[in-house]
C-alpha cells in the first residue's frame, strides 16, 4: 500500500489549475439553451401540432403543459445544486410541487397504442411515432446532461440521476405536448425514469468493477 | 519589544484550534489549490488527513482499512476538486465526500463479505503440510519477482493490483496516463508470468 504522505506529494506534485464549476443557476440556464435548440430543430422539423390554438382554451392542457415544463426545470436546478457535495438533501422536493400538479394532470394516451391494425394491414401505431419522437428529444438532453454532471458520479449518483432524468422527462412532455396530439406524459415518464434505473442498478452491480 | 510576539503566539495557536477559523484556512487553501498552487494544496491535504481518520475511524475498525478509506477520500476530493466554490464553507462539502466514500466502502467490505465462507479447521485439505509451507514460499518469490521489476512496471502493479486503486485513481496518483499504467501492468504480469514460469520449469 502506497503510504498517505506519499500519496498526498504525488496529488500535489500536479498542481494543475482546474476551473470551478459555474454556479448551479447558470449551469442550469446552459443546460436548457442546448434543450431550446433541440426544440427549435423540432419545430422546424415537426411543425406545431395543428390543434394547439384551441387546446390552450382548456385549462387542464395548459396546467399539463406549464407543470411538466415546472417540473423540468426545477428537477433540473436540483439535480445541478445536488451535484456539489454538501448541499442539502432536501433540494430534492424542489420539483415536488410542479410533479404533482404534471401527474395529476397525466395521460396515458400514446402508452397503447403501438401497433394499428386497418384495412391496409398492421403498421406502427402513434405510440411507435411518440417513441421515436421521444427517443429524438431525450437522446440529446440526456448526453447534455452526462457531459454536464459526470463529476457527480463520484458521490451522489442515485439523486442526481433521478432528478437530471426528471428533469429530461419533464421538458420532453412539454416538447411532445407541442408538436404530437396525444398525450405521452406516462411513456416518456416509464422511458426515462426505467432507463435511469437500470443504468443505477447497473451501476451498484458492477460499478466496483468498472471502477477497477 | 517581545510583548506583542508573546501575544500574537497564542493568538494564532488559539485561531488554528478553533473549528471555524481553521475551516476558513482550508476554504482559502482550496481556493489556491484550485488556481494551481501546489504548496497550498499539499497543506491542505497533509492538515484535512488526521481529520478523514477520525472520520474514518467511526466507521471502520481496522487501521488499514481506515487509511485505505482516507487515501480514496484524498483521491476523490483531488477528482473533483473543480466542484468546491470557496464561496461556501469547506467543511460540508468535505464531510459529504467523506461519508459518500465510507458508506461506499462499507457497502463493499459487506458485498465481499457476502459472497465469502469463513475458512474452518475442516476446510484445511493440508494442514501443516508442504503445500501450506510452500503458499508461504510463493509470496516471498512473488515479492521478490516484483521487486525485480522495473520502476514503472513496479508502480503500476503495486497500485492497481496490490492496492486495487482504480486506473482513474492510480493515474491520479501517479501522474502517468491510464494507457501507460494498462501497458505497464500488462507488461509486469507477462514478466512475472515468465519468471514463474520459468522457475517452474527448473
Amino acid at each position: 500500500m502506497i503510504n498517505t504522505p506519499d500519496l498526498i506529494a504525488a496529488l500535489a506534485a500536479q498542481p494543475k489549475p482546474v476551473r470551478r464549476l459555474g454556479s448551479p443557476m447558470l449551469r442550469s440556464l446552459g443546460w436548457l439553451a442546448v434543450a431550446g435548440l433541440v426544440l427549435t430543430v423540432l419545430a422546424v422539423s415537426h411543425k406545431l401540432r395543428p390543434d394547439f390554438g384551441s387546446r390552450m382554451q382548456d385549462t387542464t392542457f395548459q396546467l399539463r403543459l406549464f407543470a411538466s415544463a415546472a417540473t423540468g426545470v426545477l428537477a433540473l436546478i436540483a439535480a445541478f445544486i445536488l451535484s456539489i457535495p454538501g448541499r442539502s438533501r432536501l433540494w430534492l422536493l424542489l420539483p415536488v410541487p410542479a410533479a404533482l400538479v404534471w401527474v395529476a394532470n397525466i395521460g396515458y394516451q400514446c402508452l397503447t397504442n403501438w401497433v394499428d391494425i386497418g384495412p391496409t394491414g398492421m403498421t406502427t401505431g402513434e405510440t411507435a411515432d411518440c417513441f421515436a419522437t421521444l427517443v429524438i428529444i431525450s437522446l440529446p438532453l440526456g448526453l447534455t446532461t452526462h457531459m454536464m454532471l459526470r463529476h457527480a458520479r463520484h458521490f451522489a449518483t442515485s439523486s442526481v440521476a433521478f432528478m437530471a432524468s426528471l428533469a429530461i422527462s419533464g421538458v420532453t412532455a412539454f416538447a411532445m405536448t407541442l408538436f404530437h396530439a396525444l398525450d405521452a406524459s406516462v411513456l416518456i415518464l416509464s422511458f426515462n425514469l426505467v432507463t435511469t434505473a437500470v443504468f443505477i442498478g447497473a451501476g451498484l452491480a458492477f460499478g466496483a468493477a468498472v471502477r477497477r | 519589544m517581545t510583548r506583542p510576539n508573546l501575544t500574537v503566539v497564542p493568538h494564532v495557536q488559539q485561531q488554528r484550534d478553533d473549528p471555524a477559523s481553521r475551516e476558513v484556512d482550508w476554504s482559502i487553501l482550496m481556493a489556491r489549490a484550485q488556481e494551481g498552487n501546489g504548496a497550498a494544496y499539499a497543506r491542505l491535504l497533509t492538515e484535512i488527513t488526521p481529520y478523514l481518520r477520525v472520520l474514518a475511524s467511526r466507521r471502520q475498525r481496522q487501521a488499514s482499512d481506515i487509511e485505505d478509506a482516507v487515501q480514496d477520500i484524498l483521491l476523490t476530493v483531488h477528482a473533483i476538486r473543480s466542484t468546491y466554490d470557496p464561496a461556501r464553507p469547506f467543511g460540508p462539502w468535505l464531510v459529504a465526500i467523506a461519508n459518500r466514500r465510507l458508506i461506499d466502502r462499507i457497502r463493499r467490505q459487506y458485498r465481499h463479505r457476502m459472497m465469502e465462507t469463513p475458512l474452518m479447521p475442516e476446510h484445511e485439505t493440508a494442514a501443516n503440510s508442504v503445500a501450506a509451507r510452500d503458499e508461504t514460499a510463493d509470496h516471498a518469490r512473488l515479492a521478490a519477482a516484483i521487486e525485480a521489476l522495473p520502476e514503472g512496471q513496479k508502480q503500476a502493479i503495486r497500485m492497481l493490483k496490490l492496492n486495487e486503486l482504480s486506473l482513474n485513481e492510480a493515474s491520479a496518483a501517479s501522474g502517468l496516463s491510464i494507457a501507460s499504467l494498462k501497458v505497464s501492468t500488462h507488461r509486469a504480469i507477462a514478466r512475472l508470468r515468465d519468471a514463474f514460469l520459468s522457475g517452474a520449469r527448473k
